[in-house]
C-alpha cells in the first residue's frame, strides 16, 4: 500500500525515476525541508556511532586547570565546572538520547504492536480490557505518568527507556488494532486464512507489514518526544543519572548556576536538543507526506 | 573552680551587654528581612533535626539556656553569653552544672516560662517523657547526662555521669533550645512555641515560612526587625539571580558556592559577602563488613589514590581546605595544624608516589592492568554529593579501580547507609558545634546512630572518653590531634575536604555576623535590623 | 443519544477506576517511604522510630485497606493529610489549583491566538515562502525543550533589565497577576501554539478542498469570504479536539515551567511532593489531573457528537 502511493506520488510529480541518487535527489527537490531534517538526523546519528572517535577528550575527565574554561582551541565549546569538555560530552550525549530515543521506540512499539494485533484479532474480552488499559495510560499526561515512573524505579538509563516507552504503547495499539480491524476484513486476508494460515501467521505475514507506513511515522514522532521528555526528565533529575553526559542533566543545576559565568554550558546543550529534535520532526513531516498523504499538514 | 567560672560568665555578659548599648544609638527598628530558602523546611522542630532548613529559619523562635554570642565570629568556649539562664556554675567534681534561670520570661503563648521547662525539653530527647519526639537526632550528645533537675521555678541542674567541661558547649548550640513542657511535639513541629525574638506565623510548603517580631520579647528594645520572612527557591540558579536582582535582602545560611560568588560579586558588586568554613566535610564512608573493603588492604590502597588538593582546586577553585575530623584552623578551634596534618598518612602532598604505593598494594592482592577491580560509588543524587564522587572515580582509574556511579535518591540513601547496602559512599557530614564532644561521639562512638559505618573500638572510646573530661583545653586539644590522626589512620571515614561557602546580603542589613566555625549558631537574629 | 451517554459515561468511571488503581500501586513500589524521607533531615534511620512513624500514618496497613480508606475519602473531598506539613490535604491542594489553572488558561488562551490565526495565514498562502517560514517556526516551536527557554529568559531578563520574573509573593491586583503569569505562560503555551498551528493549517487545507468550498467558489463569493467563512468555520471541529488533548499536554509543560520561575502552582507542588513521597499529595493530585483529563476529552466526545451529524451514537 505504502509503496504504491509513494510511486504514484514520484509519477505525478513526473520525475524519471531510475537509480537510487535520483530517488535521493528528488526527495531532496520535492521536501527540501525533509531532505535538512535528514541532514541533521544523519549528522545525530554519526556522532552517535562513532562519538569515542570523533570526541577530543574523554567525557568523563575532569580537570582542575580547565574549570569553567571559556571556549578555544583546546575545548572548542568551553569546559564545565569540573573541567570536562562540552564538545566530547554533547557528541557522547548523542549516544545517550539516540539509545534513549530507539530503545524505547523498540520497547514501546513492539508491545504496542502486540497488544494492538491481538486487540484487533481476539476481540471479545481481551479487546475490552486492552482498550482500558490504554484509557487508563492514555488520561495521564505523558510527563506526569514519566515522573511517576521515573520517580518509582529510580534514575538510571533502563528505567528512563521503560518510563519513556510506556506512553508510546497506548498510541501504537490505537494505530495497529484499527488498521487490523480493517485489514482483517480484506479479501487477501480472507483468501490467507482461507487457505488454511493461521491466525498469527496471518497477522505476521499479511497484516503487519500493511500497517508499517502509520507505524513508522509514530515513531520518528516518537524519536522526537522521547529525546524531549528524557531532557526533561534529567533535568529535573529523575532521568538518566550522572556521569552519564545527558544533555537535559547538562543543563540542570550546576550548568544554571554558572550560566552567567559561563553561557556556553546553557546555549550549547539547549541547542543540541532543539537542533536533534528539530530534524527528526522536519524529516518526519517528509516521511508522513510520503508515506501516509491523507495525513498531509 | 566554680568562683572563677562565675566570674568569667558575668565579665563576659557585662563586656556584650557595654557592647550592645553603645551601638544602641545608630540602630533603627522595623522593617521585615527578606531572606530565601532553599527548600521546605522538614519541620519547625529543630530538636527533630538535624539539617540547615529547620535551625535557620527557626532559630529565633527560641531562646537557649546559653548561646554562643552572635556578634563573634569564631564560637569557642570563652564566646558563650547567658540566654535564659542567667548564669551557670559547676559543682566541685565538675559533674553538676547549675542554672540561675530569668524571671518574667513568657512563652508566645503566654505561658511562664519556668524551670520545668528545662527538665521537660532534656527529658525529651533522652527519651523519657511520654509525648515522644518522633526523630532524636542529637541523642548521642546527651550520652553523659544523668538527668535534669530543678529547684524552685528559677534554678535546673544537669546531672553528668562523669565529669565533662564542654558539656556547656553543646547547650549553646542553635541546636539547643528550650522548648515549652505544655506543647506537643506534634504541635512543635507544625506550630512551633518558643521564648524568642521572633513568632511562628505560617509556613506554606514550596511558598515561605514567615515569622514577626515577638512584641512581648522579655530583651528591651529585642528585635529590630518586625519580621523576617523567607521565600522558598528550590533551584539555586534561580535563586541566586533573584538575589542578584535585588529581591532579597539576605541569601539562605552560607548558600553561595564559590563559583557562584564570582557571579555574585561581578553582578552585586555592592552585596557584602563572607566567606567561611561551614563545619561540613566531605568524606568517604567504607563498607568494611563486605568485599572488597572488608580487606584492609585494599582501603589503604584506595585512600592513598586520593589526591585531595584536586577536589579542593576542581570544586572551590582551591578554597575548601584539608584536615581531619575537626575543622582545620585557622577557623577551626580543634583541627590538627598543617604541619601535623602532613604526618598522617595518605596527606603527603606527592600524589604520584602515594598512587604508585597503591598500584603495588592492588598488584600484591592481585590486581593489574588487565585485572580491575570493579567498585560502585554510592551517593545521593544532589550536585554537591554528586560531583566529588565524579572525581573520586577518576581518581580510582589510577589504581586499577573501576568504579561506577550509583547515585541514590534521597528518598533512600539513609535507608540503604543504615543496611550497608554499599561499597564505598561518597557522604557529607555537618557538625553543629565545633567541640570534639560533639564530632567525636556523633560520629565515631560505638551505638551513635549517627555513626554510618558503625565504627566502634574500644581502644578509641576510652580516648575520646579521656578528651571529654579534660579540663586543660591547650592539653586537650594535644590528645585531640592524636585521636583525630588515629581515626584517619584507620580510614574510618576518610576525609576528603573542609568546604567553604559565602553568606551575602546587602549592604543596609546590618548586625549579621556569619560565624567562621558552625553555621548552626548565629540565626537568632534578634540584633539585626535595616539601615534603609 | 441516551445509551451513547451511558456508555461513554459508565466507561469513563471504569478509565478513573483503573487510573486510582494503578497510581496507588506505583506508589506503593516505589523504594524508600515517607518515614525514610522524613528521617533525612535528621541524618539517620532509627528502625523503631520509623515504624511508629509508619504505624502513625496508617503505612502498615495492608495496600488494599489502604487503597479503600483513600477512596473513600476522595469520595467526600477527604483527601486526607500531607505527611510533611501534617496539614489537611485539601487545604495544600485548594489554594494552588487556581494558580496553576490561571496559567493554564493563560498559556492556552495564548496558544490559540497565535496558533489558530497563522495555522490558517499558512494554509491560505499553502507552499509560498510565507508558509514555509511559518512552518519552519511551529516545528521549532515543539523542538525547544520548555525548560530551557525558561532559563533563557530569566537569564536574559536578569542581564538586560536587572530583575526576573519570578513568583515572590501572591501578585496584588488583577494587572499585576497578567503580569506575573504571562512570561511564563507564553513559555509554555508557544509549544502548543506550535501544534495548533500545524493542526489548523492541515484541516484547513483538507476542508478547502472540499466539494462545498469550491461550491462556494463558483457561486462568487470572495476568496476572503471563503476562507474565513466557510473553511475556518469547518476546521474549528478537529482543532477544539486538539485543544482539548492539549489542555493535558499542557500540565506536563506547567511542572517544568512552574519549577523554573517558582510559581506555587499544583504542578510544581507534585514534583516536590512525588520526591518527598507525600502519599496524600501524589495520590490525590494525580487523580485530579486524570479526572481533569478524562474529563475534557469526554467533553470534547460530546461536543463532537453534537456538532458532527456524520458520527453514530451506537458505536
Amino acid at each position: 500500500m505504502a509503496d504504491i502511493d509513494h510511486r504514484a506520488e514520484l509519477a505525478k510529480a513526473g520525475a524519471h525515476v531510475t537509480t537510487r541518487w535520483d530517488k535521493l535527489v528528488f526527495f531532496a527537490r520535492r521536501y527540501p525541508l525533509g531532505a535538512v531534517g535528514a541532514v541533521i538526523m544523519l549528522v545525530f546519528v554519526f556522532s552517535a556511532v562513532f562519538a569515542d572517535v570523533i570526541s577530543p577528550h574523554d567525557p568523563l575527565q575532569t580537570k582542575a586547570s580547565a574549570s569553567l574554561a571559556a571556549p578555544d582551541g583546546e575545548f572548542i565549546l568551553g569546559a564545565d565546572m569540573m573541567g570536562r569538555d562540552m564538545y566530547s560530552r554533547i557528541i557522547h550525549g548523542a549516544r545517550i538520547s539516540l539509545t534513549v530515543g530507539v530503545a524505547s521506540i523498540l520497547l514501546g512499539g513492539s508491545i504496542g504492536v502486540l497488544i494492538g494485533l491481538m486487540s484487533g484479532y481476539l476481540l471479545g474480552w481481551f479487546d475490552l480490557i486492552m482498550q482500558r488499559l490504554i484509557d487508563v495510560m492514555q488520561a495521564l499526561p505523558l510527563l506526569v505518568l514519566a515522573l511517576v515512573m521515573a520517580a518509582t524505579l529510580g534514575p538510571s538509563l533502563e528505567n528512563t527507556i521503560i518510563a519513556i516507552s510506556i506512553p508510546l504503547v497506548p498510541n501504537v495499539a490505537r494505530v495497529v488494532r484499527s488498521s487490523t480491524l480493517s485489514l482483517r476484513e480484506m479479501p487477501f486476508v480472507e483468501a490467507a486464512r482461507a487457505a488454511g494460515m493461521s491466525e498469527m501467521r496471518v497477522a505476521m505475514r499479511h497484516v503487519l507489514p500493511n500497517i508499517l507506513a502509520p507505524l513508522i511515522v509514530l515513531f520518528t514522532a516518537q524519536l522526537g518526544a522521547a529525546i524531549l521528555v528524557e531532557a526533561s526528565l534529567s533535568f529535573l533529575g529523575l532521568g538518566v543519572p550522572a556521569p552519564h553526559p545527558s544533555w537535559g542533566r547538562m543543563l540542570s543545576e550546576s550548568a544554571a548556576e554558572y550560566a552567567r559565568v559561563a553561557p556556553w554550558l546553557v546555549v550549547f546543550p539547549g541547542l543540541a536538543i532543539s537542533l536533534a529534535v528539530f530534524g527528526t520532526n522536519l524529516f518526519g513531516d517528509a516521511l508522513r507526506d510520503i508515506l501516509d498523504p491523507r495525513q498531509r499538514s | 573552680m566554680k568562683r572563677t567560672i562565675f566570674r568569667v560568665a558575668t565579665a563576659v555578659s557585662l563586656v556584650g551587654l557595654m557592647l550592645s548599648a553603645e551601638a544602641a544609638l545608630a540602630q533603627k527598628s522595623g522593617g521585615v528581612l527578606k531572606a530565601y530558602h532553599r527548600g521546605t523546611p522538614p519541620s519547625g522542630s529543630i530538636h527533630e533535626e538535624a539539617t540547615n532548613s529547620t535551625v535557620s529559619p527557626y532559630m529565633g523562635v527560641f531562646n537557649n539556656l546559653v548561646m554562643y554570642r552572635q556578634d563573634i565570629a569564631k564560637n569557642s568556649m570563652d564566646t558563650i553569653v547567658p540566654d535564659l539562664a542567667e548564669s551557670w556554675a559547676w559543682n566541685s567534681d565538675g559533674t553538676k552544672l547549675t542554672f540561675k534561670l530569668r524571671k518574667g520570661v513568657k512563652f508566645h503563648d503566654g505561658k511562664p516560662f519556668t524551670a520545668k521547662d528545662v527538665q521537660c525539653t532534656w527529658d525529651g530527647i533522652q527519651g523519657k517523657r511520654k509525648a515522644k519526639l518522633r526523630k532524636n537526632p542529637r541523642k548521642s550528645w546527651y550520652k553523659n547526662l544523668e538527668s535534669v533537675s530543678t529547684n524552685g521555678d528559677y534554678e535546673a541542674t544537669f546531672n553528668l555521669k562523669r565529669r565533662q567541661p564542654a558539656f556547656i558547649a553543646l547547650l549553646a548550640s542553635g541546636y539547643s533550645p528550650v522548648y515549652p513542657c505544655h506543647v506537643s511535639p506534634k504541635k512543635m513541629r507544625t506550630h512551633p512555641i518558643g521564648t524568642g525574638p521572633f513568632k511562628f506565623v505560617s509556613l506554606k510548603q514550596n511558598e515561605h515560612v514567615k515569622f514577626t517580631k515577638n512584641k512581648d520579647y522579655w530583651k528591651k528594645d529585642r528585635p529590630y526587625l518586625d519580621g523576617v520572612e523567607w521565600t522558598i527557591i528550590k533551584s539555586r540558579a534561580t535563586r541566586v539571580l533573584a538575589f542578584i536582582a535585588g529581591k532579597f535582602d539576605m541569601t539562605f545560611n552560607v548558600d553561595v558556592t564559590i563559583p557562584l560568588l564570582k557571579e555574585v560579586k561581578a553582578k552585586a558588586p555592592h552585596a557584602i559577602c563572607e566567606l567561611v568554613t561551614t563545619n561540613v566535610s566531605t568524606n568517604l564512608i567504607i563498607n568494611q563488613d563486605a568485599p572488597p573493603f572488608d580487606n584492609a588492604q585494599i582501603r589503604k590502597a584506595m585512600v592513598l589514590a586520593i589526591d585531595r588538593q584536586a577536589f579542593i582546586d576542581i570544586l572551590s577553585e582551591g578554597q575548601h581546605v584539608q584536615g581531619g575530623v575537626m575543622m582545620p584552623p585557622p577557623s577551626g578551634v580543634w583541627g590538627m595544624p598543617p604541619e601535623y596534618l602532613k604526618t598522617v598518612a595518605g596527606y603527603n602532598p606527592d600524589v604520584a608516589g602515594n598512587r604508585a604505593a597503591a598500584r603495588k598494594i592492588m598488584e600484591s592482592q592481585g590486581y593489574g592492568p588487565n585485572n580491575r577491580l570493579k567498585i560502585k560509588v554510592s551517593t545521593r543524587n544532589i550536585a554537591i554529593y554528586r560531583d566529588p564522587a565524579v572525581i573520586l572515580i577518576d581518581h580510582l582509574k589510577e589504581i586499577y579501580m573501576d568504579a561506577t556511579l550509583d547515585t541514590v535518591e534521597s528518598a533512600n540513601w539513609y535507608s540503604k547507609v543504615g543496611r550497608k547496602d554499599y561499597m564505598v559512599g561518597l557522604n557529607l557530614t555537618g557538625v553543629g558545634v565545633d567541640d570534639p564532644d560533639a564530632a567525636f561521639y556523633e560520629g565515631y562512638s560505638c551505638g551513635s546512630q549517627r555513626n554510618y559505618t558503625g565504627y566502634c573500638k574500644p581502644e578509641m572510646e576510652k580516648l575520646f572518653e579521656q578528651q571529654s573530661m579534660m579540663v586543660d583545653q591547650e592539653a586537650r586539644k594535644k590528645l585531640v590531634w592524636k585521636i583525630d590522626k588515629m581515626l584517619q589512620e584507620d580510614a574510618a571515614r576518610p576525609m576528603i575536604d573542609h568546604r567553604k561557602a559565602a553568606q551575602c546580603f546587602q549592604p543596609y542589613v546590618k548586625g549579621f555576623v556569619t560565624h567562621v566555625n558552625s553555621v548552626y549558631n548565629n540565626w537568632r537574629l534578634e540584633d539585626v535590623w535595616l539601615d534603609k | 443519544m441516551g445509551t451513547y451517554l451511558v456508555k461513554r459515561f459508565s466507561l469513563m468511571i471504569l478509565t478513573l477506576i483503573g487510573i486510582s488503581i494503578i497510581i496507588f500501586v506505583l506508589l506503593r513500589l516505589m523504594p524508600g517511604n515517607i518515614a525514610d524521607i522524613m528521617f533525612e533531615s535528621a541524618g539517620f534511620i532509627d528502625p523503631a522510630e520509623k515504624a511508629q512513624i509508619e504505624k502513625e500514618l496508617g503505612l502498615d496497613l495492608p495496600i488494599p485497606v489502604q487503597y479503600f480508606n483513600w477512596i473513600q475519602g476522595v469520595l467526600v473531598w477527604d483527601l486526607g493529610y500531607s505527611y510533611v506539613s501534617e496539614m489537611p490535604a485539601v487545604d495544600e491542594l485548594g489554594p494552588r489549583i487556581p494558580i496553576t489553572a490561571k496559567l493554564a488558561a493563560l498559556a492556552l488562551g495564548f496558544s490559540v491566538l497565535f496558533g489558530l490565526p497563522l495555522g490558517v495565514i499558512s494554509a491560505v498562502k499553502q507552499d509560498t515562502p510565507l508558509d514555509y517560514i511559518l512552518r519552519v517556526i511551529s516545528l521549532s516551536g515543539l523542538s525547544l525543550p520548555s525548560f530551557w527557554l525558561a532559563l533563557l529568559i530569566l537569564m536574559f531578563s536578569v542581564h538586560y533589565f536587572g530583575d526576573m520574573p519570578i513568583y515572590m509573593d501572591p501578585p496584588d491586583n488583577l494587572w499585576d497577576e497578567l503580569l506575573l503569569y504571562s512570561i511564563p505562560a507564553a513559555a509554555v503555551g508557544f509549544r502548543s501554539s506550535a501544534l495548533i498551528m500545524r493542526l489548523t493549517r492541515s484541516s484547513m487545507l483538507e476542508v478547502m478542498r472540499q466539494d462545498y468550498i469550491r461550491t462556494a467558489r463558483s457561486k462568487g463569493a470572495s476568496e476572503n469570504s471563503i476562507n474565513y467563512h466557510h473553511a475556518l468555520k469547518n476546521a474549528v471541529l478537529p482543532v477544539t479536539t486538539i485543544i482539548g488533548i492539549e489542555a493535558a499536554f499542557l500540565i506536563g509543560g506547567l511542572i517544568i515551567t512552574e519549577t523554573v520561575f517558582n510559581i506555587p502552582g499544583v504542578a510544581h507542588f507534585l514534583v516536590q511532593a512525588i520526591l518527598v513521597r507525600d502519599y496524600p499529595i501524589v495520590q490525590s493530585l494525580v487523580m485530579l489531573i486524570a479526572i481533569v483529563t478524562v474529563l475534557v476529552n469526554f467533553a470534547v466526545d460530546l461536543l463532537y457528537a453534537v456538532l458532527d451529524p456524520r458520527i453514530k451514537y451506537a458505536d
